[in-house]
């Protein structure tokens, strides 16, 4: 998540390795630069993208017409969309993104919504705000402005957000939508720790059933990463799972027992999707590191 | 009022292992759950059906109660081969509709009658194993009054659902079986098996001792069912769900106190900074009752285990 009116971190988003950048133009941007960030989107949105990372906007719920109608470029894979509490609003954005990509020579229908839920009525609805377009692939919480709503002031101890969560992560999933966070309490005070606490805290929130964060900082993203791909160990244990098995599904039986543990259809089914993710991972660093090799000479 | 099932400990086992079919009588479990799902390979199937009709009487030796664990995608199939006198339930995992389960019941209404079964007797039991299950949870468990409990939301398939990893140090499936637990109870029904969360990071499925303590830690979140894949968790299930007879002295005392108090007119009192009054002793009268059932289901295995030591001496 980068804001729009520094224009240092604009400049350097490409060079942290991250899969997607957003340029905020929201809770970021003070009320008086508005209109001076939504001008330089269309300029930062290539500029942003040369490290391979897709490329949002996060809109502002009061000029999203404004703000929408400055960031459909082309490399734009979709927009950020705050604070929804209904269906009405995600279709009205969907709307918005028709016309534009009819007017800009963009593919009808490619843009990409991300939603976030930032009040009670907004997690309420999530079932009818994340199935009101085609366009919706990530669903997440604004978890200070749902305490703020909630008329929670957190402790560090108790999490107040575990139903919340898990609703999203339910509801994602179930509609087929990714789920995006983190555990708390980073998920709500973000900070900068040590690489090997993030890390820590990210695979927690991967086996929440999250698939990414938002990071509010470059030296996230490292830790991120890597908490949500599988790790080499892992390839390595469920390449040995599936050989196991199928070992004993040729034998006749589909319960085969390995270091104490039972393996049968699910586990095999679980590691096959583990390592179905390792492939799309690696891909996916595989286009990253072959982007930044060719714009590393390029942008200033 | 149909009878209060007991159904502490029960044994998921392929259908089509003899050694462990012939031996399950003996295990003490109040279920056997005959599988010809996830523990069955697909080339042996349509073998394993053919077994089920047999299996049932031998599972039962021992005054268990007998299910079968179906294939979500064989749905016919796997009913036209279980649906057979003896069999108290079918398991249809990955439930995820309502139509699913009304499906369900269609055709096992029709094998009940073309079978001589009692309509009604078989019970669906509605796994829920993903995200879109729990969504669904509410229509899922309205579906069929052959659903008698609900409740779930955990376990391999769910984990693979969510993308996370089975065995970790906190509970990732809290949500899931939140709010199953909130859909079962609007209904009215009982929960099945909403086990609160202790920490399994080894992945063992023959801990005695953990078996024991998540046994013991469901029965007083007000949960009464067991079951596993391994025949040493049976035993500390039987027990940790069953009260104690310290917590039995202990409701009869509560009870009797709140008898007193009727008498005399009282709502409560207070002994020794303990309040007894009306929810009190409802729930102590509802332990005294569990028990009860606990010691005629104990029993009535004990008898049906001797029957057959009888009828088949070694």
């Amino acid at each position: 998540m980068v804001p729009m009116t520094v224009q240092r971190f604009v400049n350097d988003a490409w060079r942290h390795g991250a899969d997607a950048i957003t340029l905020d133009l929201e809770d970021g941007v003070p009320q008086r630069q508005k209109n001076a960030a939504r001008t330089g989107t269309k300029e930062a949105i290539p500029q942003v993208s040369c490290g391979g990372a897709e490329v949002f906007v996060r809109v502002n719920k009061p000029y999203l017409y404004a703000d929408i109608d400055a960031a459909v470029w082309p490399d734009l894979t979709g927009i950020m969309l705050p604070k929804v509490e209904s269906a009405t609003e995600v279709s009205e954005a969907s709307s918005l993104l028709d016309g534009l990509e009819r007017q800009r020579g963009i593919e009808i229908g490619s843009l990409q919504l991300i939603v976030l839920l930032e009040s009670a009525l907004g997690v309420w609805n999530i079932r009818d705000i994340i199935t009101a377009s085609p366009r919706v692939t990530q669903v997440g919480l604004g978890e200070s402005d749902l305490c703020q709503n909630l008329g929670i002031t957190a402790t560090e101890e108790d999490d107040p957000l575990v139903y919340a969560r898990g609703r999203v992560v339910i509801e994602g999933i179930a509609a087929d939508i990714q789920p995006i966070g983190m555990v708390f309490p980073v998920s709500l005070t973000p900070r900068l720790q040590p690489q090997n606490e993030l890390l820590q805290l990210a695979t927690m929130a991967r086996n929440l059933g999250f698939k990414g964060a938002i990071c509010p900082h470059p030296s996230w993203i490292g830790p991120v990463n890597a908490a949500f791909s599988p790790t080499p160990e892992q390839v390595t244990y469920y390449t040995r799972v599936r050989e196991v098995f199928a070992e004993g599904v040729a034998r006749g039986t589909a319960a085969v027992p390995l270091d104490g543990k039972m393996i049968d259809v699910p586990v095999d089914e679980w590691a096959k999707a583990v390592l179905h993710l390792a492939v799309l991972c690696k891909t996916r660093d595989e286009a990253k590191q072959r982007a930044l090799q060719q714009a590393g000479s390029a942008p200033a | 009022m149909a009878k209060h099932h007991v159904r502490r400990s029960g044994l998921t086992m392929p259908v089509n292992n003899p050694r462990f079919l012939n031996a399950v009588w003996t295990r003490g479990c109040d279920f056997v759950n005959l599988d010809l799902e996830d523990s069955v390979p697909e080339s042996q199937k349509p073998h394993a059906r053919t077994l089920v009709k047999l299996a049932i009487p031998t599972a039962a030796k021992g005054g268990a109660e007998v299910f079968v664990r179906i294939n979500h995608d064989y749905v016919e199939a796997d009913l036209e081969a279980v649906i057979w006198p003896g069999l108290s339930r079918v398991n249809y995992p990955k439930a995820e509709t309502a139509e699913e389960i009304r499906q369900l019941d269609v055709i096992i209404t029709r094998l009940e009658r073309e079978r001589g079964i009692r309509p009604g007797t078989v019970e669906i039991g509605a796994n829920i194993e993903t995200a879109r299950g729990v969504a669904n949870g509410y229509e899922i468990a309205s579906a069929s009054p052959r659903i008698k409990d609900f409740g779930g939301g955990t376990g391999y398939d769910m984990s693979r659902d969510l993308g996370v990893e089975m065995f970790v140090n906190f509970d990732q499936f809290v949500y899931g079986k939140g709010e199953l637990e909130l859909q079962t109870r609007a209904l009215g029904l009982p929960v099945h098996r909403a086990a609160p969360f202790i920490a399994n990071t080894t992945g063992s499925v023959s801990d005695a001792d953990r078996a024991f303590l998540a046994a013991q830690a469901s029965r007083k979140c007000g949960f009464r069912e067991g079951g596993g894949l391994h025949p040493n968790v049976i035993e500390p299930q039987n027990r940790g769900f069953t009260p104690t007879e310290d917590e039995v002295i202990d409701a009869k005392w509560v009870f009797e106190r709140y008898r007193g108090l009727q008498r005399s007119g009282q709502l409560f009192e207070e002994v020794d900074g303990r309040v007894i009054d009306i929810y009190e002793v409802r729930r102590a009268e509802e332990l005294i009752e569990w028990a009860e059932l606990c010691a005629e289901r104990n029993a009535d295995k004990a008898e049906a285990v001797a029957r057959t030591k009888v009828a088949e001496p070694r």
